[in-house]
């Protein structure tokens, strides 16, 4: 039994002769290219963060020092009072650093690099050499995008979502050689997320192990799948809505300029045609990895696996068609409009079906409350609500009273955060062992996730409150308007959660530092999982498998009544399993 | 999957298509007296038509499995919906 | 394409079929996706500005000089061919008429961009611009005229150097790819009928850019 189980397992491969810089600088494997991504993204995960405390502090107390303020420059800070020009930069480089650099280097740059060969049995991906060309890009990306805040004149100021004219002119907002390198970051950024992509999608086509057919692919992979195929076709009109922007600013083009025949809506529509796509990438990789945390955890197979696919797919396709929900305020045609309604109040239907999958997986599961699942568990909740808040904006008279309130900001922070994020955490915690051969500790994971947990809700739940009673987005002072102050101290609480929540993330990056160098050595399958990444050693070594493994079966099939162990990998061969027909040479 | 040579298509003979097509587009551009708006739908009715014939027959789509030529239009209606979308913009 | 030209440009993995076309080509056809949204974005907008603009736009032919555009096309589509040509050459086992035709396509792609770049100083002479019209040229005076409308040169100008100039890059780079693999695979001799993989993808890049210029020469030069 075991020597069969062995060698369709799939022998491993040993020789690695590459020297240091090969090996972890300009690598071409997946992995170590997707650790490099991890150790970018977590960087501007902190970057991000800090930013945030910078808002949160100016929101609670309007025009009081701030601790360590008199270490910004009088261009941001004056006796450590927060400018209005540094808020708005603050503000709007929180959103840029977040959505580019964090998450989506964490949910796409982390999981599709490491996971996708080693779900999919294959030795790397396609093109290894233009995976380390993605990584490079963003790399250079990121660099650009922190430059903005150190040169003449500052960051940009007109929001992530760069509106015109504010951001094509500088006499508008101020900034100017910032500007220009935002838009420059946002080019490269593009280039690394399409050769990300396109190896990707080639992977997943082409390159999936015997037996491994598509309704046997982990969620995981599924949903990174379609990431893929909404940012190759998605980020390409950021791209050139960049380019059009950045020719605005240097070579004095009139796309978006009304006195000479341009028109500021375009903006709108580009940077939304890409921008609603791009939140269901933001998402979809964590629905993805949560549907495999969840499995385990419940010992279960995932309830209805091919409507779980389906949602994916149809949250992929009526994603094109949607954008227009962020721009209802803006004057747009209103039939228009309108039919942004259906679609978007329709999009909310394959979301809910995965909630309700997710809570059918659960159903009478023999539950084991790891920390992976307890993040799991907490996404699957904070995301519905998230959802549910989203109903309220895709009703177009409802999002005419709450558009650019906090209550946006809430449903932004219950998907990203409590979606997303709790995703993102849930899955360094699963498989944190594969990547570096240790365990994180356990205590320190659940201390972090309850603690988070609740500051995370203490921080953004009033934001519904506040939102609704008509507090403005990005606002410097809201103590400025009579009918905001006597919501002031729920600012002021929402700042205290938030600078508790900060601080609790030391738990976790300590947790990640200790352990990756004295943390418990992992053995091969710590969380008893039935993904092909089990079978290898903890950590994966380079090339994988010299021999790909061959799959009997799908990747759910916990408790199942042929083995006695509540978990059977998709490569166990059992004396039932036939082989996978194979057309030779094709 | 094929597995015989499959013969080329005649390709010095859609060249002879593309540069008729082209000088059509140019007499129509230039000398027809018709209205702007039925040059404007032949002209690119033409142009499409020569982009399919590179399409189908420089790129081989023609004889490639259906999912490749599925794979390779799918931009275009994604395409059409943002013009679409942005073009209604002025007809409120 | 013969079973064993087929096989060898197959990775040496065993694997799922998946969709039977293999890697390279796959990657290349999935990066010529994105492109298409790329230049939709791009060509969109102009479509888009063109349409909702507040007055009439330039009657073609005006600014824009179509006799030398047209060979130009012609030049592209002759490119195109010679690029097929190799590519056929190849897979019949002709590497020594596939060096030529490539360096045929080379040379037309090069003479394309060269040509471009002549058009666009004429044009900047002449006092046309991405940001409009120049004060004091040639296009200024037709303007004061009457001859060229005001309002929407400036439109025309941004959008013209924009689509014409990105898409010029493209062929720029494709001019580069393909004396790249000219220079270190097609001379000495590493193209075969076993293996031609980076023949057929630069071609599907090359007739990728040649159709983007059908599109864009009707819309930009003639409409």
């Amino acid at each position: 039994m075991t020597t069969a189980a062995a060698t369709t397992h799939g022998t491993h491969a040993h020789h690695d002769d590459r020297g240091f810089v090969k090996k972890y600088i300009f690598s071409t494997d997946h992995k170590v290219i997707g650790i490099q991504f991890l150790f970018l993204s977590l960087f501007f995960l902190l970057v991000g963060g800090v930013l945030a405390m910078q808002i949160r502090w100016q929101l609670a107390f309007p025009g009081q020092p701030m601790p360590l303020g008199n270490l910004l420059p009088a261009s941001m800070a004056v006796n450590g009072v927060i400018l209005p020009e540094y808020y708005i930069q603050l503000v709007t480089m929180h959103g840029t650093f977040m959505v580019f650099f964090a998450i989506m280097l964490l949910l796409v740059g982390v999981y599709a690099n490491f996971l996708i060969p080693l779900k999919l049995g294959a030795h790397d991906m396609a093109f290894p050499r233009i995976n380390m060309a993605s990584f490079w890009s963003a790399f250079v990306a990121g660099i650009l995008m922190s430059a903005t805040m150190f040169v003449q004149d500052g960051a940009p100021r007109a929001g992530w979502t760069m509106y015109v004219p504010l951001s094509a002119r500088h006499d508008y907002s101020g900034a100017s050689t910032g500007q220009e390198l935002w838009s420059l970051s946002i080019i490269f950024f593009g280039l690394s997320s399409v050769l990300g992509s396109l190896n990707y999608i080639t992977t997943v086509i082409n390159n999936r192990a015997p037996g491994m057919t598509w309704f046997r692919m982990p969620l995981s992979i599924w949903s990174l799948f379609i990431t893929a195929i909404l940012g190759l076709l998605a980020v390409p009109v950021l791209a050139g809505a960049a380019i059009m922007l950045l020719f605005e600013q240097i070579l004095g083009t009139h796309f978006f300029d009304t006195t000479a025949g341009g028109q500021a809506l375009l903006w709108q529509h580009l940077f939304w045609f890409f921008g609603h796509p791009e939140v269901y990438i933001l998402i979809l990789p964590a629905m993805g990895m949560v549907s495999d945390i969840v499995a385990n955890g419940s010992r279960k197979p995932i309830f209805g696996y091919h409507s779980m696919v389906f949602a994916i797919v149809g949250i992929g396709f009526l994603g094109w068609i949607v954008w227009g929900h962020h721009m209802f305020v803006s004057g747009m045609n209103p039939t228009l409009g309108s039919s942004f309604m259906v679609t978007t109040l329709l999009i909310a239907v394959p979301s809910a079906i995965k909630v309700f999958n997710w809570m059918g997986t659960m159903w009478r599961g023999n539950i084991r409350f790891h920390v992976p699942m307890l993040h799991a568990i907490g996404f699957v909740s904070m995301f519905t609500i998230g959802g549910l808040s989203g109903i309220f904006m895709a009703a177009t008279p409802v999002d005419m009273y709450i558009h650019d309130t906090y209550f946006i900001v809430a449903h932004i922070h219950y998907v990203l955060f409590g979606g997303s994020l709790f995703a993102i955490f849930a899955g360094i915690v699963f498989w944190y062992p594969k990547m570096f051969g240790r365990m994180l500790n356990e205590t320190a994971g659940k201390i972090h996730f309850w603690l988070t947990f609740i500051f995370y809700n203490a921080t953004f739940f009033p934001m519904h409150i506040i939102g609704m009673a008509g507090h403005m987005r990005r606002i410097y002072d809201p103590t400025i308007y009579a009918f905001l102050r006597p919501y002031q101290p729920i600012n002021v609480f929402i700042s205290i959660s938030a600078f508790l929540l900060f601080g609790t993330q030391l738990i976790f990056f300590v947790n990640f530092w200790w352990s990756m160098f004295a943390g418990k050595k992992a053995p091969l399958n710590p969380w008893e999982d039935n993904g092909l990444e089990w079978t290898l050693p903890s950590p994966a070594p380079h090339g994988n498998w010299e021999t790909p493994p061959t799959v009997y079966r799908g990747p759910y099939e916990f408790s199942s009544p042929d083995v006695s162990e509540d978990f059977l990998p998709q490569s166990r061969k059992l004396p039932s399993d036939r082989e996978p027909a194979l057309t030779p040479a094709h | 999957m094929a597995t015989e040579t499959h013969k080329h298509p005649p390709y010095l003979l859609i060249w002879v298509y593309l540069a008729v097509l082209t000088a059509a587009e140019l007499g129509l551009a230039f000398q027809l007296p018709i209205s702007r708006n039925i040059k404007l739908i032949l002209l690119m009715v033409l142009a499409v038509w020569k982009a399919l014939l590179v399409a189908l027959y420089f790129m081989h789509l023609k004889f490639e499995r259906w999912n490749l030529r599925v794979m390779a239009l799918i931009p275009v209606p994604l395409a059409l919906i943002f013009i679409a979308a942005g073009m209604s913009e002025h007809i409120w | 394409m013969s079973a064993t030209t087929a096989a060898a440009m197959r990775p040496p993995f065993p694997a799922e079929p998946g969709l039977d076309v293999y890697n390279k080509k796959l990657g290349m056809w999935v990066f010529l996706a994105s492109e298409v949204m790329f230049f939709a974005a791009l060509i969109g907008s102009y479509i888009v500005l063109r349409f909702g603009a507040p007055g009439d736009w330039a009657r073609p032919g005006v600014v824009l000089n179509i006799k030398i555009t047209a060979f130009n096309t012609f030049l592209l589509i002759c490119s195109s061919v010679s690029m097929v040509k190799a590519y056929a050459a190849v897979a019949d086992g002709d590497p020594a008429k596939m060096r030529w035709w490539l360096l045929v396509t080379i040379i037309g792609g090069a003479c394309f961009v060269g040509i471009q770049v002549f058009e666009y100083t004429h044009l900047i002479e002449r006092g046309f611009l991405p940001s409009g019209v120049r004060d004091g040229s040639e296009l200024a005076d037709m303007v004061a005229k009457g001859v060229l409308p005001a309002a929407t040169m400036g439109l025309y100008g941004s959008t013209f150097f924009t689509m014409t100039g990105f898409h010029g890059f493209h062929v720029t780079c494709g001019v580069v790819s393909m004396l790249y693999l000219f220079l270190t695979k097609a001379l000495p001799g590493k193209y075969t009928v076993q293996d031609y993989a980076g023949i057929e993808v630069v071609g599907l890049y090359w007739h990728f850019v040649d159709l983007v210029w059908i599109i864009l020469f009707t819309i930009v030069y003639l409409v």
